[in-house]
């Protein structure tokens, strides 16, 4: 029975070659341990597919190398070190910079409506309407309404006048 | 024919502190005038309270629009057919 062995990734120990060396070098971290798996159960599973087996591999391998270029490992990327000499004149630069914002005020807008009136909001939050006057204009604009529909023409007199020219 | 209408512009001009009174209908007309009103004002007081409804389309009420200064306040309020304005000595 053929049995493949699949490593991931793992700490090297030692130099010596053996079945459990690597095919692939992991160029970005060396420090992630990831479980073994033997490849029998797999084999066990998909034993109608051995043909592809070299597909398998290869495209373990690529799946490897994609993410061996697209993981970006944090902990070990370089810190940037200030020096102390860079560091003084950053924070001189950057302290000359928030002293000439000092002068900055905000853009000018346009006035608003309300510039002549010294409180508007005494006068804004006053009651606009008492209930006498609203009670007024409401009986007012009932009356008119019932007004306007007894608004008819009175016929006094005949508007065509024949005029009797002997 | 218009003896309601006249009718009712003198009960308005009765209420004490009321110094004139205009009624207008939907198009503007001015259908009456009492006190210190100008009846070329009707447009426009027509044109104001509809502009006013227009503020809130979906609202069952119709607005009450109040001009006011130191000493004197003009409210105008309108039911889609015709519509009031009095004019009143500011209160106290």
């Amino acid at each position: 029975m053929n049995r493949v062995t699949v490593v991931f990734r793992e700490s090297f120990v030692g130099g010596e070659v053996s079945e459990r060396t690597h095919l692939l070098v992991d160029p970005v971290s060396n420090n992630t341990n990831i479980q073994r798996v033997q490849s029998d159960d797999f084999i066990g599973c998909y034993s109608t597919s051995l043909p592809k087996k070299t597909d398998e591999q290869s495209a373990l391998n690529r799946i490897l190398q994609e993410t061996a270029t697209n993981v970006i490992d944090v902990a070990a990327s370089d810190s940037h070190n200030l020096e102390q000499h860079e560091y003084l004149d950053r924070v001189k630069h950057y302290t000359q910079k928030l002293q000439s914002m000092s002068r900055w005020t905000p853009p000018r807008r346009p006035p608003c409506l309300l510039v002549d009136i010294p409180a508007p909001e005494k006068l804004l939050a006053a009651e606009p309407l008492t209930e006498q006057d609203l009670h007024l204009i409401t009986t007012a604009i009932e009356e008119a309404d019932a007004a306007l529909v007894e608004l008819r023409v009175e016929h006094k007199e005949d508007l065509v006048v024949p005029f009797r020219i002997p | 024919m218009e003896r309601s209408i006249i009718k009712c512009l003198d009960n308005i001009s009765e209420v004490a502190s009321v110094r004139g009174c205009l009624l207008a209908d939907e198009q503007g007309l001015c259908l009456g005038v009492r006190g210190g009103i100008s009846p070329q004002s009707s447009g426009v007081i027509t044109a104001l309270s509809q502009q006013a409804g227009l503020l809130e389309p979906h609202s069952t009420k119709h607005p009450v629009v109040i001009l006011e200064n130191d000493f004197r306040q003009c409210y105008i309020h309108g039911n889609g057919k015709v519509v009031t304005a009095i004019q009143k000595t500011a209160a106290s």
